[in-house]
């Protein structure tokens, strides 16, 4: 170990006295690689392969070689998939009037508003008849019935968790909003009645990429009463309870691949209106992150307002 | 043992030994029961600690106590010594989550501050992830280190003597239960004796009037 050292440190000599005009810490480093490199005590090699002791090798020269030798690195493909089968959003999404489910039918405005809806603008008639086109057994007044039944079967299907019927009951834009965070819980849910028929208010056909690629999307406006409660992993209560029954106004998007001879009507997704009532809390407390305190300061002299989220209208 | 003195031929003559020895306890437990003989596979890669964290129990009814929450984590291959990793692991065993931060925070040894990252993570992920409400209302229920895979190099000795140098790692398991840690009875000696007093009184002689 000490003849070693000794005999780097006599080789480090030469070079030390060189390098003290190219500045000192040019000097640091030299010395600190050389010192590192202590030799190791392996019996005496004969020979040495010439690509041990290359250091420095160009990208294309190491390709080259590689390739001569018979080494097969696989491509790495950047791609990104494109699912075709749905589209990514709600296009031209409705609407819903203020007080939608609030105002009785017999006072005047409550009627007002009933003629409003049931005069359903031009657009969507427009693509009521487009879909009628490709879609031959729809109409507006089954259609509904048929579109609540799939809403059920759908959230059926998520208490059990079974992926394949999810998967057919709704498009792969709405299965991650649906499914996430709810791998490790227990959710129960019923469907108790509806309190409506439910009822068709908006549709769109919307083409996509190229002109003749036409998907259909239409709106319903549900009113039932529901049973929610969602257990965690250890089967305590996180939310909602099972049996007390809520009214629930929903407006549901569902969507179809016009074109496509096998496509089925699917649920696409949820408007959730900006006059919506907020939420329910969760059972247990939540710390919220709070401003960031300079030495000296009060959280109670800030008068910090809690930020508010805006009611804006947004799709699920 | 990190390296021992070892020549060719005596690494041989171990290797007979142990060679005897497990067909000696192969021959002597065929004898006792069939059920001893079975092999259940433990193959490679063993992620069995973080599969714990992936049970899920079925809804409890509302007279039911509440199940509390259980969180498991671990750290795979940290480059420390299992049997070094035992003391820091033994010092938490039983503390509230709080309590063992401090004291890793104020330890000097080098698995303090991994074991202390370990036990943030594990905190953050309850709360998050495991629906633990308060943060501080944990407390670590098992924490203990394991053996992880050992890189062998060469230890050089005089005289052209050599032996294999392990480079050790090791890996640290915490499970963390949501609430108060159970108390631990320390039973004094005045109590085993106040005991063993009692014992003495309560012998009767059988037969008697």
């Amino acid at each position: 170990m000490a003849a070693s050292i000794c005999r780097t440190l006599k080789c480090l000599q030469p070079t030390s006295c060189q390098n003290i005009k190219y500045g000192s810490s040019l000097l640091d480093v030299r010395l600190w690689q050389a010192v590192l490199q202590v030799p190791v005590r392996t019996k005496r090699r004969l020979f040495i392969p010439s690509s041990v002791n290359i250091k420095s090798k160009a990208q294309g020269e190491q390709e080259r070689k590689a390739r001569a030798a018979g080494v097969v690195i696989r491509q790495e493909y950047m791609e990104r998939p494109i699912n075709i089968s749905c589209t990514a959003g709600i296009y031209d999404a409705y609407v819903p009037p203020e007080g939608d489910a609030r105002l009785s039918t017999l006072t005047r405005e409550g009627l007002k508003q009933r003629t409003e809806q049931l005069r359903q603008t031009a657009a969507s008639q427009l693509a009521i008849r487009k879909i009628k086109d490709y879609d031959s057994t729809f109409t507006s007044k089954e259609f509904p019935g048929l579109g609540q039944q799939i809403f059920i079967d759908a959230h059926a299907a998520l208490t059990e968790f079974n992926k394949e019927k999810l998967h057919s009951l709704v498009t792969e834009r709405c299965y991650p909003e649906m499914v996430r965070g709810n791998r490790y819980k227990t959710l129960r849910w019923r469907f108790i009645e509806s309190l409506e028929a439910p009822r068709l208010v908006h549709a769109r056909c919307p083409d996509m990429i190229s002109k003749g690629n036409l998907y259909g999307q239409v709106t319903l406006r549900m009113h039932s009463r529901q049973t929610l409660a969602i257990y965690d992993r250890f089967g305590r209560l996180m939310l909602g309870d099972e049996e007390e029954p809520r009214d629930v106004l929903e407006y549901l998007v569902m969507e179809r691949h016009l074109v496509n001879p096998y496509g089925r009507w699917r649920l696409h997704g949820k408007i959730v209106p900006a006059w919506a009532p907020p939420k329910d809390p969760i059972i247990k407390t939540v710390m919220i992150p709070g401003p960031k305190l300079k030495s000296g300061e009060e959280f109670e002299d800030l008068n910090y307002q809690i930020p508010k989220p805006k009611a804006v209208q947004w799709n699920k | 043992m990190a390296a021992s003195a070892v020549t060719w031929a005596g690494l041989a003559a171990i290797g007979r030994a142990c060679g005897h020895i497990r067909s000696r306890l192969l021959g002597s437990s065929s004898t006792f029961s069939q059920v001893s003989c079975l092999h259940t596979s433990t193959g490679l890669n063993n992620k069995n600690w973080e599969r714990r964290n992936r049970i899920v129990y079925p809804p409890q009814q509302k007279d039911e106590p509440r199940r509390p929450a259980e969180i498991c984590h671990s750290r795979r291959q940290i480059k420390y010594s299992k049997d070094k990793m035992w003391y820091l692991a033994k010092l938490i065993r039983g503390m509230t989550i709080d309590q063992a931060l401090v004291q890793l925070e104020f330890n000097d040894k080098k698995g303090a501050k991994i074991i202390r990252e370990v036990l943030l993570e594990a905190q953050d992920m309850a709360v998050r992830n495991h629906n633990v409400e308060y943060k501080s209302n944990l407390y670590i229920a098992e924490s203990y280190s394991g053996k992880g895979k050992y890189l062998k190099r060469i230890r050089y000795h005089g005289r052209g003597m050599f032996g294999i140098m392990d480079k050790v790692h090791c890996h640290y398991f915490v499970k963390l239960v949501e609430g108060v840690p159970p108390q631990v009875q320390t039973k004094t000696g005045f109590d085993q004796a106040k005991e063993y007093v009692e014992q003495l009184k309560n012998r009767t002689i059988i037969y008697s009037l």
